[in-house]
Parts: structure tokens; C-alpha cells; sequence
């Protein structure tokens, strides 16, 4: 038995992690703000009472760029982790990713339509514009999702490996679907198109961050309560019901967890893969498969991740930007790789 | 003792002069649009300039300021810690949450049309003009570029008398591979149709074309805008790897002319006028010598 690290000392380091995450994410910037000012405009935003002479463009960097951002990728990196966690416990296999159940290429799919259709339609209501995208890209994840699962349900029993291939062909179908929109696009919406394929937090705001904030909150919540009955799902479908889990109905939680997390994570941030793949199976490596761990670890650990990928993101070519998707894989790649070799042994 | 003191103050008071002056002009611009600055620079405002977009290729000059990304992609943060005081760009700057950040925080954001129409360029040269505090000069360069664009106009007009519009096609590529066509409503297609140029597709903004599709058109002169590659070498990159095209006429005449890809982003540009000429001597041989710049 290889050695795991112990539940409690695993919680301590990855909030250690997070929280050093959290403060070099509001600390660090293209705008090189003294470390002073940093925290001095941070305690008046916390409500401190402190003199606001000189302060005033470290309170908006901090308070209207970084804060948003950061809860951004908090949110969007732990609301992945755990859908991953969810569709990894749900198809009993850690290769199992959330684009499994299409939530991924029906989201791709809205945002297509909002892009491009979007240009086309003109006489969109003036206050509705700007949340088209997001609502089109959640719209579309929870929609082929919702099929997904319709197909494959049959007599009021949801087969997994039916599930697994509507969602291949499904994501198939989307696929092309966006191929023809990219098609039609042109050339200006086309790149639109491409950079939302990669994600990124930047001009995250409140009025975007909310909706994602309540979905976490409450994926966050539901789904360590279903610990037990996915360790017992582990064992497989008919042995979890012989220890008295309602198993249909978990699984429609999963989904539905899943549809609801990840809609709206890809609404706030465009698609970023890799997190929900890999965060749990990294996890899983350090201590093992019991969920009641594996949940709120991913959780830590997936918020983390993602605001590292950010920092490089916003760093690396300042004052440009490079898309977060291509952060996330280039760093969690080779790291993954390099657990798996040495697990191997 | 008293003169250098005098003349201390005197210095004092020209800083202080030319300051209040240039205080009501942004000083510190970001531009997020190729054409816009190529016009800034025509403008004499490039010394203004601490960063640009990625498509602000010309002059060269503006490739060695820090870059802030794609147009359509800007980072708030990233543009804020070039302490701008005016963000100019056209209406494809992006993305919109992203603009609110930056004027929130105090910084100017100025968005400019990037329709390839001369009531665009008047406009945006006209308030170009206003906030270098150069109002004058952009007149000037308005009214020489329309004056250019009559005279290749009428040229064409004179050219055509003696040969019928040539139908054309410009294809954008990369190394020759699977070139998209400029159809209707591109800046290639207002390009082509200044030149004295009949555009053979008829499509909406750029498409992909099969060769066959394109040997039927059967166009008299092919222009080819390679991202890649220049010149001769953008020519033989496209025949080598569309052998389809060998039999058109087009290439048969070996009517295949290069064209410069950066002239065709973010609307009209200042190098267009000269541009013009060189393609409509390239439609028209016969009158090849009028159509000198």
C-alpha cells in the first residue's frame, strides 16, 4: 500500500495553498502596487476606516479588477474540481471528465450561437447584450446535458455506458454544429469565438460573479453530503444498492450537479479544461478515493490551481494577456504526468 | 548675479506655459487598432504612444512598444500599468467589460469606426486630429487622401476607356494554403473596387473556395495578400499549392500581383492611396505609367 498523506495535515497544506493563492492573486499585477498600499486599500474595503489620501487607485485596482478576479477563479476552479469529482465517481473512473456528459460542447455550442448569431440578430434589448453569451453558453450546457441523460435512461433506469456514448455523439454533433457556425462567422467573431474556447477571468465583475458564487456555494455544499453514497458507488451500481443507496437518484444529482457547475462556470469564464480531469485524480494520488476527503480537497485544491494558472496568465506577457485554458494545461500537464510516473513505482 | 536669475525664471515660466498647454491634451495614449496608429504616427503623435495592440505593425517603430494583446482581448490591469491617459481603438476593442474597468479608472476611452468607408476615415481623422491637438494637419491629410483616391479614380476612369474593369479576386492565405476569398463588405473588396477592379466573389466577408470554384470565376488578375510571405516568393507559394490554378487566365498572363496583408486590419490606413495606385497599375497595364505615385 503505497503511503497517503493524512486527511488533516492534507486539509491544513491545501488551505495554506489557497490562501497564499488568494493573496498573491489580489497582491500581484500588471500594476506593480506597493505591498503597503495593497493592504491599506484592502482594509478599507473590508470597511477599516482609514484615510483614502493616494489610495485611490489602489482601491479600484484591487476592489474592481483583482477581487472580482480572484473570486472568479476561486469559484470557477472549484466548481470544475468538483464536477469532476462527481463525473469521476458517477462513471467509477478516473479518466472521466465533465465534457463527458456534453456540458462542455453545449455550452461551446450557446456561446457559438450568442457570437455569431448574435451579429446577426441585432435588436437585442440594450440591458440584455452583454449577458447573451453567458446565458446562451449555460443555456446550451444544461440543455445537452438534460438530453444526454434522457438518452440514457430506459425503464426508469439510467444506464452509465449508454450515458457515455449519447454524450460522445452528442459532443460530436455539437462539434460540427460550432464547425458551421465558425464557418458562417467572420473574421472578427471568429476570433471571439477562439479566445472563449480558451477561457479566461479577465474583466470579471460582480454583476457576472454572483450567479456562479450561489451555484458553488451550493454544489459545495450538496455534493460532500453524497460522500458516503459515492464511496458506495464505487463498489459498483448493485452492491451500493444492497447498502441501501437511492442510486438512481444520485445519479440524477451527479448530472445535475455537474450540468449546474459547470454551465455556469463556462458562462463566467469561457471553456477551461483540465481542472475538472485532473484536480481530482491529483488529489486521489495524495490521499486516496474516500470522497468525504477527495470533495472538499478538490474543492481546496481546484480553486488554488486555477488562480496560479491566472497569475501566470496575466503575468507572463504583461501588459497582453494569454488565455487561461493554455496556462492550465501547459503547467498541470507535465506536473500530472511527472504523478503518474512516480506512482507507478 | 540678477540675469541668471531672470533667466531662471524665464525657463520657469516657458515650462510652465508649454505644461498648462499640453495638460489639456492627453499625453499618454495606448492605441488598440492598426490603422489608428498608422495615422497617429502620420499625425506626429507617436512620441504620445507607450503601448499598442497586435495588429499595430506600421511603422515598424510601434512593434518595439510593450504590446497589449489582441484587440478583442485587452487586459485592464495589463493597460492600467501603462498609466495611459487615453485608450483609442476601434468599435472591435474588447471585450466591453474590460473598457468599463478602464474607465473607471479615470482613463479616457475613445472608439473609432473601422468601416472601410471615407465618411469613416473623415470622421475618425477629424477626431484624431482633436485629441493630438493637431486639427489642422489631419485636414490636411483627409483632404490628400481623398485627393489621391479622385486621382486614381479618374485615372481608372481614363484607363477604362481604352480597357474594359478587369474581374479580380483577392486571396488571403498563409504560405499559399487554402486561401480565403475577400467577398462583399471587406476592406479587401473596397480595395479592389477603388483600384478600378471588378470583384468576382460575391460573397459576404472572407470564404474559404474550393481551387475548382476559383478556376471558374476565371479571373484576369489574382491578388494574393499572404500572411507569410512576401512577393514572389507569396506567388509561387500559391501556385505551388493550388495547381488547380496553373490553367486560369490569370496566371496563364501571370496577372498575379502581392499585396502587403497589415494594409487590410482595422480600416483604412494612410499606405492605402499608394497601395491603390500600385494595384490599378497592375489592373490596367496599358496605362501602367499614368498610375505611378
Amino acid at each position: 500500500m503505497k503511503q497517503r498523506v493524512q486527511p488533516r495535515s492534507l486539509f491544513i497544506g491545501l488551505s495554506l495553498l489557497c490562501l497564499l493563492a488568494v493573496w498573491l492573486s489580489l497582491a500581484l499585477g500588471p500594476v506593480s502596487l506597493p505591498l503597503l498600499d495593497t493592504l491599506r486599500a484592502g482594509l478599507r474595503l473590508l470597511g477599516v476606516p482609514i484615510a483614502a489620501d493616494g489610495l485611490e487607485q489602489a482601491e479600484l485596482i484591487l476592489g474592481q479588477i483583482r477581487l472580482p478576479r480572484t473570486l472568479l477563479g476561486l469559484a470557477v476552479g472549484a466548481v470544475l474540481a468538483l464536477s469532476g469529482v462527481a463525473m469521476q465517481g458517477l462513471f467509477r473512473n478516473p479518466l472521466a471528465d465533465p465534457g463527458l456528459v456534453g456540458v462542455a460542447s453545449g455550452a461551446a455550442l450557446g456561446a457559438a450561437i450568442a457570437i455569431v448569431g448574435g451579429s446577426w440578430l441585432g435588436g437585442i434589448p440594450e440591458w440584455f447584450a452583454p449577458y447573451l453569451l453567458s446565458v446562451c453558453a449555460f443555456a446550451g450546457g444544461l440543455g445537452v446535458t438534460a438530453l444526454v441523460y434522457r438518452l440514457g435512461r430506459r425503464d426508469g433506469q439510467t444506464n452509465v455506458a449508454t450515458m457515455l456514448l449519447a454524450g460522445i455523439a452528442l459532443t460530436a454533433l455539437a462539434g460540427s454544429a460550432v464547425g458551421l457556425f465558425t464557418y458562417l462567422a467572420d473574421d472578427a467573431t471568429l476570433r471571439t469565438l477562439t479566445f472563449w474556447n480558451l477561457g479566461s477571468l479577465n474583466g470579471a465583475s460582480y454583476a457576472r460573479l454572483w450567479p456562479l458564487l450561489v451555484v458553488t456555494l451550493a454544489v459545495a455544499l450538496w455534493l460532500p453530503r453524497r460522500a458516503q453514497a459515492l464511496n458506495a458507488l464505487l463498489l459498483g451500481e448493485s452492491e451500493a444498492r444492497h447498502l441501501g443507496v437511492e442510486v438512481e437518484s444520485l445519479k440524477r444529482e451527479l448530472v445535475f450537479c455537474t450540468a449546474l457547475g459547470v454551465g455556469a462556470a463556462v458562462a463566467a469564464a469561457g471553456l477551461i479544461g483540465f481542472i475538472g480531469l485532473v484536480v481530482p485524480h491529483l488529489v486521489r494520488l495524495l490521499a486516496g478515493p474516500d470522497h468525504r476527503v477527495l470533495l472538499p480537497a478538490s474543492l481546496l485544491a481546484g480553486g488554488s490551481l486555477l488562480l496560479f494558472a491566472d497569475l501566470v496568465a496575466r503575468l507572463a506577457l504583461a501588459p497582453a494577456e494569454l488565455p487561461i485554458g493554455i496556462v492550465t494545461a501547459f503547467i498541470g500537464a507535465p506536473f500530472f504526468l511527472l504523478l503518474l510516473l512516480k506512482g507507478r513505482h | 548675479m540678477r540675469r541668471p536669475a531672470a533667466l531662471l525664471a524665464l525657463c520657469a515660466a516657458l515650462v510652465m506655459s508649454t505644461q498648462t498647454a499640453a495638460a489639456e491634451l492627453a499625453q499618454r495614449w495606448v492605441s488598440a487598432g492598426g490603422a489608428l496608429s498608422e495615422w497617429i504616427s502620420a499625425l506626429g503623435g507617436e512620441q504620445r504612444l507607450v503601448g499598442v495592440d497586435t495588429t499595430s505593425q506600421h511603422p515598424e517603430a510601434l512593434t518595439a512598444l510593450p504590446s497589449i494583446g489582441y484587440q478583442r482581448q485587452l487586459s485592464a490591469e495589463g493597460i492600467l500599468s501603462l498609466r495611459p491617459d487615453l485608450l483609442v481603438g476601434t468599435d472591435e476593442m474588447g471585450p466591453p467589460p474590460v473598457l468599463a474597468q478602464i474607465r473607471q479608472a479615470g482613463v479616457r476611452v475613445e472608439v473609432f469606426s473601422s468601416k472601410p468607408e471615407l465618411a469613416a476615415l473623415d470622421a475618425n481623422l477629424e477626431k484624431l486630429g482633436r485629441l493630438l491637438g493637431e486639427d489642422g494637419r489631419a485636414g490636411l491629410l483627409a483632404g490628400q487622401f481623398h485627393h489621391e483616391l479622385d486621382a486614381v479614380q479618374t485615372k481608372v476612369k481614363q484607363a477604362q476607356a481604352a480597357q474594359k474593369a478587369p474581374g479580380v479576386l483577392l486571396l488571403v492565405g498563409h504560405a499559399g494554403a487554402k486561401p480565403l476569398i475577400a467577398g462583399a463588405g471587406t476592406s479587401g473588396d473596397w480595395l479592389l473596387g477603388q483600384a478600378g477592379g471588378r470583384n468576382l466573389a460575391e460573397h459576404q466577408g472572407y470564404k474559404n473556395f474550393s481551387v475548382e470554384a476559383l478556376a471558374a470565376l476565371d479571373p484576369d488578375v489574382v491578388v494574393i495578400a499572404d500572411r507569410s510571405l512576401s512577393g514572389e516568393q507569396a506567388v509561387q507559394a500559391l501556385l505551388k499549392e493550388n495547381p488547380g490554378l496553373a490553367s486560369s487566365r490569370a496566371v496563364r498572363e501571370k496577372r498575379l500581383v502581392s499585396l502587403d496583408p497589415t494594409l487590410l486590419v482595422g480600416g483604412l490606413g494612410p499606405r492605402l492611396p499608394a497601395t491603390l495606385q500600385q494595384l490599378a497599375g497592375e489592373f490596367y497595364p496599358q496605362a501602367k505609367a499614368s498610375f505611378a505615385p
